[in-house]
């Protein structure tokens, strides 16, 4: 077939099909009017019409790429589109039959084919449409407009009275549909839709009246004011942004441990309240620690950067968590402030935004230089952190540390006047004799770490506590159903094994839940010595049938102390050997240990528990806590004659007091008393809170391009660096090399054509309910162009010109008459512009998960409104961590807490991300593992069935019914009336009124035929009903109250 | 003019509130669909009969892309990772390395986790259970963990070379389940009912089980995000059915309220609603109406759905002795079934206690006696009712275990640490030829030497069978078609299909 014809009859195809098209197309147009409104004869504009089809259908092989490309074409830019390839050009300007690319997206050769079948990316005939006009009319390309410099905007049209540069922009946007903007809506609605967008939580009676009463021409204004200066306006404003940062109260991989940095999501809070400035704000959370002498809050901020998910799995390669951390960083970052998904170009050339993987891997360097490690260690506090030390925790720590010293100064007085006689320097030499050390009687040797789990912790318990004891006062106790040990280990001053020696311990087994075996383990350089009774199998470890492990036959007799003894060799110990740790171990059930130790032949003057010698000789060369560093440094070098006598008198005195079985008992009283000061001083002051920080290591990483995205395939080196396509980055004069304070610098400088853009969107998205663009995380070439192109780049200057004054924007978009339309939609509207993308209404949406929660229970009465703190345990069906927590997890069961903490709002829950809660996610919350800048509104059965029947929920309409009847009047109606007023800030219709009386007369005669169901209902919750209220009467009303609770007009702000 | 005060439109309105009286759950259903991205409802393959109401959760429009073999999957998923070579992967000719230790060219210097990478030997384990040829098929079978499950093998397709990119279980959980190690994708039950919806007006597209398992084991943790939607809209993650407490979060009525107080508040609620709608016009009233009656209709649904008494004394037998108890695997195997009877598309039982670094023997010999004879009867249940052929049922873990122990060795006991190189799946029913095995590895099952099969090929070949494919089954998120198999080439494994 000759080219001609194959032209014609693929021309008289297309106009038929185009015919049809115009007319379906008016209703796709308005369905989607985000700006793809192409009427026939218009001029295409590139980043409007073409670039969107050119980005999904032909950029993946045909664009910034380089790898990816095919055939050499290029087509995101005009050189390459236009540039000879074999004798032919993709796109021939005004001459669409000449150009190759016109010719192959129609071509109905299979083989041909652009984009080729196997893509499934075939054009429509209105994209093919589009394209060929655009070629007809010159194939002008721009650049994508995100990217452009904000210049300034010039409003429509000067507004009238009544309306700002906001509703001139959008109602310029009508009138070309010939539509203008909805009228006003009614003041009650207003009221409550301006303070759930501002403090999520409803307006009171008094607010409403007073707005209500006030005839003045700015009431409104001044209402908005009110709400501005309220504290709960930063709780809601915080709320918005910790979806962005993906705060959470958990590790979030694997164990899922708790974490601290509750003291970031309050900074959060206070920052809004004081309305900080945004690009102090940006500057604070991203690089707050390079700032000059940072404040306690600029530290707090940078726990931004801390966010992430990170593991502490066993088994995990460091390297790899270095890089995903970074990665992490570097994405949120960049979707946050400049709405770039760059995280796609982690693995390779971004196909469609022009961001290469080696930019990519620039901005990473900012990020890959942490101080915080790969490896949580599932800790609450995971360095670095910063200690939120108040003044009085100051003072209270000096006192302890006067009491402290003075303990010691009376303690070391003592001590020198103690009689000792070095064994080893005794003449005669005694002989070896046969001596008892005992390690283990009331608590462990000191000089040793003690770990215990999983499980409980260490616990020594009493005889006063009906608890069997062998010896001194305590015995060691623990209960499992597993696997589980307390270890002492990383001794300083180590146990000696005498010659001939026998270990022991005594051992008592609860007769009422034995366990399976029991295990003694001693670690001599490592843990390969263990000696096991009863199952062989149960514990694992250890080289079966050699000294590693041992078994001494069958369980001792439960219920009595039972002495274990046998030679040390049995677990091939001999005498000389220095022990440094030992554990004792149990599979299941609850045991007791008292009086662990060794008996054997010993020469004192080797014995470091009675030669002071002897002892400074085993700890030469270690570690020995509890010495000031010049006593550490003498200790540690062993003993030499040419130590100062003082010094040498300091570390005897030590050596009296804590280690020489001999003396260490007549110091025992006084030790004790000091040793429980200090960790009276230890307890104060870990219970200190402490916050995540952000801190640079020492010895920055070296940061490469890695190659398709693998932690250990690094290619090309790279340093610090922002894409090209965006303004240069401007370093310190020194030319040290850039860091975090340059980048953030760099993010809030007036010429960044992004950030300004991208934050007025995200606070339009949270006024409005959407963005001006829609993709509020994509600015990028696959996200939606803007439905007010103009109004977003004077929204941003605007924003920059004040300051980046976040109130001032706000006040701007809550004032305009287009936020204050009334939402009423009619069936024509709803058709033509479905997600109101043209703003011809105001926004009508479903409150959020923690606005639902938070209505509740302020109308209720029951909120307890206090900032700030430790997050809470509300209610929470049984059974929502347990099924998924890991087994050692200390997140791994819930337990809610109780009086008003059960009360607090939402923003205060704690948020466990391997299981977030569910009263949360059952309303599309995310689970805060990714930033998430916005969330779904879904409508599902499971949200009906939270509403009605979760105990929050029950609990606040009985306690609003009981508000109903002690303060909305004294007949039906008028409570009736009052709950309308509580709730939607409006008073019932006298349908509704009719509607509502018939209800609780059925809910009446019910309950008063069944008033063991009326008592049941009432009881609901942890608060107590009124007593001297019937519950008949009060279930009734409850009911009642949960109907209203649950009504659509309530959970939507109108 | 403004587009409010034209209402002349108004067959459009009549069009969404019916005067054919379509009932609320079809109202619901075409704005749900209309939500989806704007996509009305369109032909589908599963079309409904014109006697039987419109669908709650429809399929998107143009899904399936192909008539499907299975309706509905179950997916059974071994936390953990279970050892192939003492489940799946017979070799025989281990047992004379029996503590020798492994050939370094078999080694090959690859990962090893940290947990052995500082043993100083690597000495070979092998199974210490007993293999036989079972079924017409003659799969390699082990006799002793899998008695019953021997007795269907000729309807499982066992693939012995899946491989996978994690060695830790968070990011191989990760992975298997959403199809990358990255938290924040969507998981694939989200994506089947994102897809494919649900047969059932009653119940959830997406139902997930995470049963008891014996206490003594390892138990890694689950996270929600194995069942979550990820950038997908949350109504579609999966609704985990509890087995104690309340099977639906929420679900009865609180204490002293009756289902006739219930109904009477909800007539007066959607009476009002009803004036709200007029109110505003916003067509979420319509939903939200319909969700509530929905709610009412699931709190007899779902209870009729747990009230196991109606089964046949034989249906019980045949899946062993806990099948009364409540959270327990044969229960929630037999929910599953009966789930699957019902329409709901995507059933996932999330078993824990596989990981097993020591004591292997004893505590897979206890993961088995938990799970073999109810995945067993699973399947013959669904063959007997002809359910089997509309339904797949897949069984893996998130990675293998090493040839060599971790720890003490005795010919009798051994540990195993993780293995990503190659690990078994199988599955059964709807769309797969039964009684073959697919892919091979090395003589110490640490190197896969046949068919290499990727996590994410084993979840196109998934998709498959239900109707879809893979590379056309897009949601546009981050600038991204996501797909559940990711951006890499993957493909159908045409060889397991019948």
């Amino acid at each position: 077939m000759a080219w001609n014809e194959f032209s014609e009859v693929t021309n008289g195809g297309l106009s038929r099909r185009t015919r049809g098209i115009a007319v379906a197309c008016f209703s796709l147009v308005m369905g989607v009017v985000a700006g793809n409104a192409v009427a026939q004869h218009d001029e295409v504009v590139f980043n409007r019409d073409v670039r969107p089809i050119l980005a999904d259908k032909c950029f993946a092989c045909h664009g910034f790429d380089e790898k990816k490309r095919e055939s050499g074409l290029r087509l995101d830019t005009f050189e390459g589109a236009t540039a000879a390839l074999s004798g032919k050009q993709a796109i021939v300007p005004g001459n669409p039959s000449d150009s190759e690319l016109w010719i192959r997206i129609q071509s109905r050769d299979d083989s041909d084919r652009m984009p080729p079948p196997t893509t499934h990316k075939d054009l429509n005939p209105h994209e093919i449409e589009i394209l060929t006009r655009w070629i007809e009319q010159g194939a002008r390309y721009q650049k994508h407009w995100s990217f452009e410099a904000l210049g300034a905007v010039a409003t429509p049209n000067s507004p009238p009275a009544g309306r700002n540069s906001i509703d001139a922009f959008v109602s310029a946007r009508l009138q070309k549909e010939g539509w203008e903007l909805s009228p006003e809506a009614s003041k009650p609605i207003l009221i409550r839709r301006v303070a759930f967008t501002l403090t999520g939580l409803p307006p009171t009676l008094s607010e409403v009246e007073e707005f209500l009463t006030d005839d003045s021409p700015n009431a409104y204004e001044r209402m908005v004011d009110r709400y501005l200066r309220s504290s709960h306006y930063g709780e809601e404003m915080a709320r918005h942004w910790l979806d962005v940062a993906r705060y959470a109260d958990t590790h979030g991989l694997h164990l899922d441990n708790e974490r601290q940095m509750w003291a970031y999501r309050d900074w959060v809070v206070r920052s809004f309240n004081r309305n900080q400035l945004y690009d102090q704000f940006t500057i604070e959370q991203l690089a707050g620690d390079l700032l000059p002498n940072p404040t306690p809050d600029q530290w707090i901020a940078t726990g931004f950067n801390r966010c992430n998910v990170t593991t502490s799995e066993g088994g995990s390669i460091d390297a790899e968590f270095y890089y995903r951390y970074a990665v992490d960083r570097t994405s949120t970052m960049s979707s946050t402030w400049m709405g770039l998904t760059a995280g796609c170009a982690v693995c390779h050339d971004h196909k469609f935004d022009p961001i290469s993987t080696k930019e990519f891997y620039s901005l990473y360097a900012f990020y890959n230089a942490s101080a915080d490690p790969a490896m949580d260690g599932n800790a609450l506090l995971t360095n670095p952190v910063f200690k939120l030390e108040a003044e009085a925790d100051q003072k209270r720590l000096a006192e302890f540390d006067n009491a402290i010293g003075l303990a010691e100064r009376e303690l070391d007085a003592s001590a020198s006047k103690a009689e000792y006689r070095d064994p080893a320097t005794m003449e005669p030499r005694s002989a070896p004799q046969l001596l008892e050390s005992v390690w283990l009687d009331d608590e462990f040797p000191p000089g040793g770490k003690v770990t215990s789990g999983p499980g409980q912790g260490t616990l020594f318990v009493s005889k006063e506590q009906n608890e069997p004891v062998f010896s001194g006062i305590k015995s060691l106790k623990r209960t499992d159903g597993g696997l589980s040990q307390d270890v002492w280990q990383e001794a300083t001053a180590p146990l000696v094994i005498p010659e001939n020696a026998t270990l022991f311990a005594y051992v008592f087994l609860d007769p009422a839940n034995p366990p399976k075996s029991i295990m003694l383990q001693f670690h001599k350089g490592d843990w390969l010595h263990r000696a096991v009774w009863g199952d062989y199998e149960a514990i694992p470890w250890g080289q079966v049938n050699t000294t590693q492990r041992v078994s001494m036959g069958t369980l001792p007799k439960p219920g009595e102390w039972v002495r274990l003894e046998f030679p040390a060799s049995t677990v091939g110990l001999s005498g000389g050997d220095s022990i440094t740790g030992f554990a004792t171990t149990q599979f299941g059930g609850t045991v007791h240990w008292d009086k662990v130790g060794v008996s054997g032949i010993l020469d004192p003057a080797r014995d470091p528990k009675r030669s002071f010698l002897a002892w400074w000789r085993s700890v030469s060369g270690k570690d020995v806590p509890g010495l000031s560093t010049p006593l550490h440094a003498i200790a540690k070098g062993g003993p030499i004659d040419s130590v100062d006598a003082q010094q040498r008198a300091a570390l005897l005195r030590h050596y009296l007091i804590r280690i020489c079985v001999d003396t260490q008992p007549q110091f025992a009283t006084a030790l004790s008393a000091l040793e429980k000061l200090r960790a009276e001083r230890n307890a104060y002051y870990e219970a200190i809170p402490s916050t995540f920080i952000y801190k640079d290591a020492e010895k920055p990483r070296e940061s490469f391009v890695m190659l398709r995205g693998q932690y250990n395939q690094p290619g090309e080196k790279v340093e610090a660096g922002t894409p090209s396509i965006l303004p240069p980055i401007q370093g310190s004069e020194s030319g040290r090399p850039l860091n975090r304070l340059d980048l953030a610098r760099w993010l809030v400088s007036p010429n960044h054509p992004l950030t300004a853009r991208v934050a007025v969107n995200r606070f339009w998205q949270q006024m409005f309910g959407t963005g001006l663009v829609k993709t509020s995380a994509d600015f990028g070439t696959q996200g939606e162009l803007p439905s007010h192109p103009e109004l977003l780049d004077w929204l941003a200057l605007h924003f920059q010109s004040s300051g980046w004054d976040v109130k001032d924007l706000l006040r701007t978009m809550l004032t305009s008459a287009t936020f204050r339309q009334s939402s009423h939609v009619t069936s024509n509207m709803l058709e033509l512009d479905p997600e109101n993308r043209l703003l011809a209404r105001g926004p009508r949406l479903r409150l959020d998960a923690e606005q639902l929660r938070d209505n509740a229970l302020f109308v209720s009465g029951l909120i307890d409104l206090s900032i700030g703190g430790k997050g809470v345990k509300p209610y929470q069906p049984s059974n929502v961590w347990e099924p998924v927590g890991f087994v050692g997890s200390n997140t791994r069961f819930y337990q809610p807490d109780r009086g008003s903490a059960l009360y607090r709002r939402s923003l205060y829950t704690f948020f466990k991300r391997t299981a977030p809660p569910p009263y949360m996610v059952n309303f599309d919350a995310p689970n805060r593992e990714q930033p998430c800048t916005r969330r779904e509104r879904s409508n599902t059965p499971l949200q009906a069935l939270q509403l009605l029947n979760d105990v929050q929920h029950v609990e606040a309409a009985r306690a609003l019914a009981q508000r109903m009847i002690l303060e909305g009047g004294s007949t039906s109606d008028e409570r009736i009336n009052w709950l309308f007023h509580t709730i939607l800030s409006r008073k019932a219709e006298s349908s509704e009124v009719v509607l509502l009386n018939h209800q609780l007369a059925l809910h009446t005669a019910r309950f008063v035929e069944n008033l063991e169901d009326a008592k049941r209902l009432v009881h609901l919750g942890e608060s107590k009903p009124s007593e001297n209220m019937p519950p008949q009467e009060l279930a009734a009303y409850t009911l009642i109250a949960s109907t209203v609770l649950n009504m659509d007009e309530t959970l939507c702000r109108n | 003019m403004h587009p409010n005060f034209d209402d002349s439109l108004q067959h459009n309105r009549r069009l969404f509130f019916g005067q054919t009286g379509l009932r609320f759950g079809a109202v619901a259903a075409s704005m749900i669909a209309a939500e989806a991205g704007g996509i009305r409802i369109g032909s589908s393959c599963f079309a409904d009969s014109p006697s039987e109401p419109a669908r709650v959760h429809p399929a998107l429009a143009g899904l399936p892309h192909f008539p499907p073999k299975a309706k509905s999957i179950i997916y059974l998923h071994m936390n953990g990772g279970p050892s192939q070579i003492d489940t799946w992967d017979y070799k025989p000719g281990l047992q004379e390395y029996y503590d020798k230790d492994l050939p370094p060219s078999i080694q090959g210097g690859q990962r090893l986790s940290t947990m052995t990478s500082g043993q100083t030997r690597f000495p070979v384990a092998p199974s210490k259970f007993k293999f036989e040829q079972k079924g017409n098929c003659g799969t390699w079978t082990n006799m002793d963990l899998f008695p019953h499950l021997s007795e269907v093998v000729d309807d499982i397709a066992l693939v012995r070379s899946v491989f996978t990119n994690a060695i830790n279980h968070d990011p191989a959980c990760t992975y298997v389940m959403t199809g990358s190690e990255i938290p924040g994708k969507a998981s694939i039950g989200s994506w089947l009912a994102y897809g494919l919806g649900s047969e059932s007006n009653d119940l959830p597209a997406f139902v997930v089980f995470t049963p008891k398992f014996p206490e003594d084991s390892n138990g890694q943790a689950l996270f929600s995000r194995m069942w979550s939607s990820g950038f997908l809209a949350t109504r579609f993650n999966g609704v985990a059915l509890r087995g104690s407490g309340d099977p639906v979060l929420y679900l009865p009525n609180p204490e002293g309220v009756s289902r006739a107080d219930r109904r009477a508040m909800l007539d007066s609620l959607q009476a009002l609603n009803g004036r709200t709608q007029a109110e505003f016009g916003d067509p979420e009233t319509a939903t939200r109406i319909a969700q509530y009656e929905m709610a009412f209709r699931m709190q007899s649904s779902v209870p009729e759905l747990t009230e196991i008494a109606s089964e046949s004394a034989e249906t019980l037998q045949m899946y062993g002795p806990n099948v009364n108890d409540p959270g327990s695997f044969a229960h929630s195997a037999l929910l599953a079934r009966r789930l699957v009877e019902r329409g709901v598309r995507v059933v996932q039982l999330l078993h824990r206690g596989w990981d097993q670094h020591g004591d292997l023997p004893r505590q897979i010999g206890n993961q088995c006696k938990q799970t073999d004879q109810p995945i067993a009867a699973l399947i013959k249940d669904l063959k007997q009712r002809g359910l089997l052929d509309s339904t797949l049922v897949v069984w893996g873990g998130e990675f293998g275990r090493t040839v060599y122990s971790q720890g003490g060795l005795s010919r009798d006991n051994y540990g195993r640490d993780h293995h990503p190189r190659n690990f078994c799946m199988w599955m059964a029913g709807g769309g797969i030829r039964g009684g073959i095995t697919y892919g091979a590895t090395d003589d110490f099952s640490y190197n896969i030497v046949e068919n290499p099969v990727n996590v994410n090929d084993m979840n196109a070949t998934i998709l498959h069978c239900l109707g879809i494919d893979h590379e056309r089954f897009n949601y546009k998120f981050q600038g991204l078609d996501q797909r559940l198999t990711g951006v890499e080439p993957q493909r159908v494994i045409t060889e397991l299909l019948a």
